[in-house]
Parts: C-alpha cells; structure tokens; sequence
C-alpha cells in the first residue's frame, strides 16, 4: 500500500509513464484523430505535406541550381530529399507542438491526475506515427531510383530511437518553459526555420565541410547541433556515402540522451511551478 | 483501524500575489532557498491536516476564496504543495470541470472512448460499460453527432456518466450536482447515493446546505485558508454560518 500510495502521490517518473500507457495512448489517438477530423484525405495529408515540399526543394537544388553535376554521390537527390524531409518533418512539427502541449491542454491537466510528462511525449509519438506512415513512400522512392537495400537499413531503428530521445528531452523543455515564458512559442516558428537549414536536410554534409568560404568557427557551431548527426544517419540508412563517422555519432548519440535527462530534470524541477500557472 | 484513504499532513501551497514574477532562468533552475523575499506570496491553504476514511462522505465548506478549490486540486494530484503532503490510497474519480477534455470535434462516442481512456479504462472496459455510460446520460440519439453541437447540458451529463463509471473509490465533487435540469439532478443523486453504499469515499465542495446534508455526515470548514473546523457537518455548517452571518 505503501508503494501505491507514493508513486499516487507523485505521478511522475519512468514507472509512472508506464503504468499510464493507456492514458499516453488514447491522447495520440486523439491526437491523430482531431487533427484529420473532416478532412477527406484524412491521414493522407500527413504525406502530402512533405511530399509538396520535397517537390519545391527538389526544384530548386535538383532542377535549377544543377549546375551539371550530382547533387550527391551514391545516390538519387530525389531519394535523398524525401528521406532528409520526411524526418525533418517529424522533427520539427513535434517540437513545435510539444511546446503547446501544456497550455494548450489546461483544463485536462488540471483536473486529471496523470504525470504531466505524458502530454509533451504524445505529442512526440503522434508526430512520429505520421512519421511512420511515410515510410513506405521513402521504399518507393528508394525501389525506383534503384538505391541499395543493404545493411544500412539497420540504422533506421538507431536514427529513430536517437531521435526519439532528442525529442522527447527538447520536448519537456520546450513545453514547461513555455508555461512560463509565452515567448518560446513565438520563437518556435523562427528556430525551426534556422535549424531546418542547420542541418544536412536537403543538401549533404559534404557542402558544408567542403565549403571553402566558411570559417572554420561556423562550421564547429554547425557540427554542434545534434540533428547534423541523426540526420545522416537518416541518408545513410538508402546511401551508405552518407554514413556519420564514429565521432559524429557518438556525438549525436550522447547528446540526445544528455538532453533527455536533463530535461526531464528541468521538467520535474518546474512541474510544481508550472501547474500553478496553468 | 485501516489507515485514511485520503491523508493531508501539514499541507500548504503558496502563489505569487503579483504579475512581476522572478523569471531568471538561473533562478528557475535553483529557486529552491528562502532567498525570495516572503512578502510576494500569499497561501491559499496552509496547515491543513486531515484523514478521511474510507467510505466517509465529507463536505467542504467555506466563503468564496478561502482555498476549497484548491484543497481539491491538491488531493486530485493537479497541484504539488509547497510544505507538507497529501497522499490518497487509491485512484481518484474528478467530477471536476465535467466538460473538461472533450474534443468538439469528435462524436459523442468518440469522445467517451478518449475520456474514459485518459482515465485509464482499456478499450475494453469501455465497450463494457459503453451501453450503460449512454443510457445513463440520455443522449443515445446524438451519441455519433460531433459534440460542439451538443448542449452544455448534455455535455456535463456525458462527463458525469463516464466519470462515475470508472470505478475509482474517491470521488471529487466540486459543485458539479449544481448543472443539469431538476429531473437529471435526481438522477445524479441517486447515483451518488448508489456509488456511496458501495462504499466509496465522497469528497463534496459546495455552497448548498441541501447537497451537503443529503450526503456528508462530516464537515470541514476552510476559512482564510485554514482549517477551522474539522467535525460533524452540522459543526461545520454552523461555523460557516457565524462567519457569514446568516
């Protein structure tokens, strides 16, 4: 009874989220089931979206900026921008959302007694089913431009699960800072736009370290962001040109579950202060 | 003797009074420390102690402000206090905000398989009590219509209906037997009454003398924040009615 009555009263932790995965789940559900709510594509539009802008950046650095050349090497650029998009997609959207994932839901957190900690990770998981329901659109592409079904494909779980834990850590800062300070919100549309081209997205690493008009400082402070990491692990999964070295990845790697705890840490350091506000 | 179902010991959260609030992240971080000056915060509820039994029905009484509501988010787990603890033995059903976490968007039968999910009831357990949750809230011909068409009527009679199929032997109750028409009222009450012989344990804030003596068989009276009066709700409502001088 004891035991009950501790982990009741706190409702936080990693058992807690567990026990509540019933809770976790039902608020992706609902998640996924609100957001296409009368529309008559439906789940299709969590395909389109990136497939639209896959198709504007494929114009513009694949048709008009081809100077001659191969965008890059070992594989078709068309591969290589829909697999960069449709994880970057799931990237930001679930930072973005996750940062409203406790305003946005008030009235529910405060009369439900769940770890909060549930609300920002759902967010992460919707976006990332919408993820997984593009993957077999990125198999097409890799079937018709004939790219290379090899060991690599192991890597997709790793990128995932590196990614999960990245945005999962953001995701708890994002989201209890923002109940504090509305101004994060604000800045969301702004940092996602800067970090979107941070990263080895559209274009491969291999331009920014190539690059001779770069100092070498900005392209320290590029490699400092994560994502450059789990990113290539994304275009090496279809082209193994792209695959991280050992550092990049450890880097990545490290980071996002440094960033996991610590925000969890940050998250559980303010929860007390954060349900006053709301 | 059992141990309380619900144990408040010392229990006391503070807010800030004003909008200039301290947001250094530095102090974010560490703001633990008796560093801040006392004066900026104001505590609802402070030195509150209490236990209450299984199977008790209890009421809360106290002029506008003088921290029920509070008291009620706190047991609910929707509050983290700032000095002592408040533990419940077993999970809480909220008649709180009745309406709180529909999604307008969905139909009626969507939003009581989210509810009731988010409480932590499996599909399952859903489609079994299903037929009952809608029989007891009268809405079967709209239960597939979107429920931002719905009345606020029949949306607090949908909550009330998933809430206290959940099986949780606390209830919460803050004022929510006040909404709905006099014959769906009745109906509330009988069913509180049913869930009460089952032995579950009520916790009821409210204003109205009628409510409270229908249920509750002990008082607490809240004043400024402090608990006055901890005894019989005739004790209690007396209390209450010296300070506001009826």
């Amino acid at each position: 009874m004891a035991v009950i009555s501790r982990t009741l009263g706190k409702a936080t932790g990693v058992g807690a989220l567990w026990r509540n995965r019933q809770t976790l789940l039902t608020l992706v559900q609902r998640d996924l089931a609100v957001k296409y709510q009368r529309s008559v594509l439906g789940y299709f539009w969590s395909l389109i979206e990136p497939m639209g802008m896959a198709g504007i950046y494929y114009f513009v650095f694949g048709v008009l900026y081809n100077s001659g050349g191969k965008q890059v090497e070992g594989g078709a650029y068309p591969v290589f921008v829909v697999v960069g998009i449709f994880a970057w997609q799931w990237a930001s959207s679930a930072m973005s959302e996750s940062t409203r994932s406790l305003t946005s839901q008030a009235s529910l957190i405060t009369t439900m007694r769940v770890p909060r900690e549930i609300f920002p990770v759902a967010k992460v998981v919707a976006r990332f089913a919408e993820y997984a329901a593009g993957l077999p659109i990125i198999v097409v592409f890799a079937l018709f431009y004939g790219a290379s079904f090899s060991w690599t494909l192991l890597l997709l779980p790793v990128a995932i699960l590196i990614q999960t834990a990245l945005l999962v850590g953001i995701s708890f800062i994002l989201s209890s800072i923002n109940v504090l300070m509305r101004d994060v919100d604000r800045f969301m549309r702004l940092a996602m736009r800067i970090l979107f081209y941070a990263a080895p997205v559209v274009y491969p690493l291999s331009k920014v370290l190539n690059a001779e008009s770069a100092p070498g400082w900005l392209k320290d402070l590029y490699m400092a962001n994560p994502f450059v990491g789990i990113i290539q692990l994304h275009h090496s999964v279809w082209n193994s040109h792209e695959l991280p070295g050992w550092p990049l990845f450890w880097y990545s790697t490290s980071i996002s579950f440094a960033l996991l705890f610590v925000g969890w840490a940050l998250f559980r350091s303010l929860e007390a202060r954060v349900l006053k506000e709301l | 003797m059992s141990k309380p179902i619900i144990e408040a010991r010392d229990l006391g959260i503070r807010f800030v009074r004003s909008r200039k609030r301290n947001l250094k992240l530095r102090d974010m971080i560490i703001h633990r420390g008796g560093r801040q000056p006392s004066a900026d915060y104001f505590w609802p509820l402070r030195n509150v102690s209490f236990g209450i039994g299984q199977g008790e029905a209890v009421g809360v009484i106290g002029s506008n402000g003088t921290g029920k509501s509070t008291l009620l988010r706190l047991i609910s787990g929707a509050l983290v206090p700032d000095e002592g603890s408040v533990h419940c033995r077993g999970k809480v059903a909220p008649l709180l905000q009745l309406s709180a976490g529909f999604s307008g968007d969905l139909t009626g039968r969507e939003n009581i398989y989210m509810v009731a999910g988010m409480h932590g009831m499996t599909r399952k357990q859903i489609r079994d009590k299903f037929d009952e949750i809608v029989a007891f809230s009268e809405i079967e011909k709209f239960i597939d219509t979107p429920v931002t068409h719905y009345s606020s009527g029949m949306k607090v009679r949908l909550g009330f209906s998933v809430v206290t199929q959940l099986g949780h032997p606390i209830l919460l109750v803050d004022e929510a037997l006040a909404v709905g028409d006099k014959r769906f009222r009745n109906k509330c009450y009988q069913k509180m009454e049913s869930m009460l012989a089952e032995g579950r344990t009520l916790f009821l804030v409210s204003h109205n003398e009628g409510d409270l003596k229908r249920f509750c068989t002990r008082g607490l009276f809240l004043d400024a924040g402090k608990l006055e009066v901890d005894g019989t709700l005739d004790e209690a409502l007396d209390a209450y009615n010296v300070v506001t001088g009826a």
